[in-house]
């Protein structure tokens, strides 16, 4: 099975696109494969709707592990399935918590290995804040990944006011990688991102 | 072979003093992803130098490589990936890198036309029970798999009751079957020395015979693994010259000390989605500051710790039980009281 990687800032909004867009895809209630930044992995079963404000949260670093959806994609001759994975905010410092840590190192693994790879960036952060809020640790990613999977950038958050501007300075700022405007939230531009995930995945 | 001490940061769940600003570069460069990825873990570096290192390593010139040699690769990877998560054992992981870089490299030799030896991964593994000896097995059978080695990368576990038998011609039958479970994958034999314990007229002898002769025949598709006691196998192989040419690489798992302990207490607690708080890492590392010496090299060690961890998991949700309100971080939570043994008969050590 082919996995597409959600990856981001803390409070880019990366899980909230995984449930809404799985809920796009059709899926209302599946198995949530979480593997622990430790190493230990189980499944759980999910709702999407009802176990949203479970996993969705203003406080950054709700999510510390690898967390993982299979959805199927209505494709040309039979529906192909992707793991969508959602993982742990990346951020620049060395953070106090080995916790974090460890999950970030998780996810610079998961981001080795993954097919395709989704890089959620909160638009209208960066446009109240410019250029300063985009991690150099995104901007390294985005230099060094698309030579080795697929990828694309999300500016999530469009329905925000500021997110306009910030749309414009993603463009400029990772000029020359796929950058599609959505919004986790209120679940527009999806179906651009269904087709890229379609068409590399 | 003595232990490989690496200077780490304080185990204790914090990072190190320095800020990312002022934290010394460090001045090796990465050899391998995975110790890029380390490094993270360990808080020596910051993410975006760890992506930097990551791809200046990436753009190490890799040949042109098909979808099948992309997924040994990836195989590979996650049983090393595996194999760093655990604490401690340095030495052990040294020599296991080393075993992988070497079959790579005899393939590229096989590839270019030079010659190479017959590969004898065979091993004797020596160390207290709870050292790790069983786990590093296991990953070893899935990491010879990846690399081509073995064809099932299965790991085949038995003691010697499991390869004696009872009356004479039965044991070499049982040893027999024994092996032709284990072809292409590992047989990892517990306690091995005890196939020697009965002297001469012992089956134990015929198992060693029947596993010598075995082993010469299918030469390719297995790894046989002894295990024990460091003392006891010594003298097994020195009772035994033949096994000691045939097992080439000795690999020794020391007692974790209690930072390590401790290190594991935090990982299999968070396998589990618990995390200690720092009060039961006190009362950890003090219960296991008192236990009994020696009690390490028969009952012990990485064992005992996970008894602890799930004997306070248990005290958690009697805690926990009657309080329905308790929250996420309340339920991952394992307190200082928690790992108190309960008053009472019943409850000795783990």
């Amino acid at each position: 099975m082919r996995t597409a990687l959600i990856i981001g800032q803390a409070n880019a909004g990366k899980t909230l696109f995984l449930l809404n867009f799985a809920r796009y895809l059709g899926v209302e209630r599946a198995e949530m494969t979480v593997q622990a930044a430790e190493g230990g992995t189980f499944t759980r079963p999910c709702h999407l709707e009802r176990d949203r404000p479970l996993l969705v949260g203003d406080e950054p670093h709700t999510t510390r592990c690898l967390q993982s959806l299979t959805v199927s994609l209505p494709g040309r001759k039979r529906a192909r399935v992707v793991v969508l994975t959602d993982s742990t905010g990346l951020l620049d410092g060395i953070d106090e918590d080995r916790q974090v840590r460890l999950a970030v190192a998780q996810t610079l693994r998961a981001l080795r290995l993954a097919d395709a790879v989704l890089h959620v960036i909160d638009a209208d952060r960066v446009g109240r804040q410019g250029r300063g809020a985009i991690a150099e640790v995104e901007v390294q990613i985005a230099r060094y990944l698309p030579l080795r999977a697929p990828y694309a950038i999300l500016a999530n958050k469009m329905d925000l006011p500021a997110a306009p501007r910030g749309l414009l300075t993603i463009r400029r700022v990772f000029a020359g990688r796929t950058v599609l405007p959505i919004s986790a939230l209120e679940r527009t531009g999806f179906r651009e991102v269904r087709r890229f995930v379609a068409r590399y995945v | 072979m003595q232990r490989v001490v690496v200077t780490r940061p304080p185990l204790d769940g914090r990072a190190p003093s320095q800020r990312p600003s002022q934290a010394p570069r460090p001045s090796l460069q990465p050899s391998s992803p995975d110790e890029v990825l380390r490094w993270i873990e360990d808080g020596r570096i910051a993410p975006p130098q760890a992506v930097a290192y990551l791809h200046q390593l990436e753009r190490e010139p890799a040949p042109e490589t098909s979808d099948d040699e992309r997924q040994r690769e990836r195989e590979i990877e996650a049983a090393l990936a595996e194999l760093d998560a655990l604490i401690g054992l340095h030495h052990v992981k040294r020599v296991i890198r080393e075993i992988r870089a070497y079959v790579t490299v005899r393939e590229r030799r096989a590839r270019a036309g030079l010659i190479n030896e017959p590969l004898t991964l065979h091993m004797v593994f020596t160390g207290n029970p709870g050292t790790g000896k069983t786990t590093v097995a296991r990953i070893l059978a899935r990491l010879f798999r990846a690399l081509g080695v073995l064809e099932k990368g299965h790991l085949v576990e038995v003691e010697r009751a499991d390869l004696v038998g009872e009356y004479i011609g039965h044991t070499a039958q049982k040893t027999r079957q024994v092996i032709h479970q284990a072809l292409g994958g590992v047989l990892f034999i517990d306690e091995a020395y005890s196939l020697a314990r009965g002297g001469e007229k012992d089956f134990g002898k015929e198992a060693i015979d029947t596993l010598v002769k075995q082993m010469e025949d299918h030469r390719q598709r297995l790894v046989v693994i002894l295990a024990g006691y460091r003392q006891e196998m010594a003298w097994f192989l020195q009772v035994n010259p033949g096994l000691r040419s045939r097992f080439p690489i000795h690999l020794t798992f020391p007692d974790y000390t209690v930072d390590e302990l401790v290190a594991i207490a935090h990982q299999l607690a968070g396998q589990r989605q618990y995390r200690l708080d720092p009060g039961a890492e006190q009362r950890l590392r003090e219960i296991l500051l008192a236990l009994p010496p020696g009690y390490g090299e028969r009952l012990g060690n990485a064992r005992t710790v996970r008894n602890l961890i799930e004997r306070a998991i248990r005290r958690q949700a009697v805690r926990l039980l009657d309080r329905p309100s308790a929250g996420r971080e309340e339920l991952m939570r394992l307190t200082a009281a928690d790992f108190d043994p309960a008053p009472g008969p019943g409850e000795g050590w783990p």
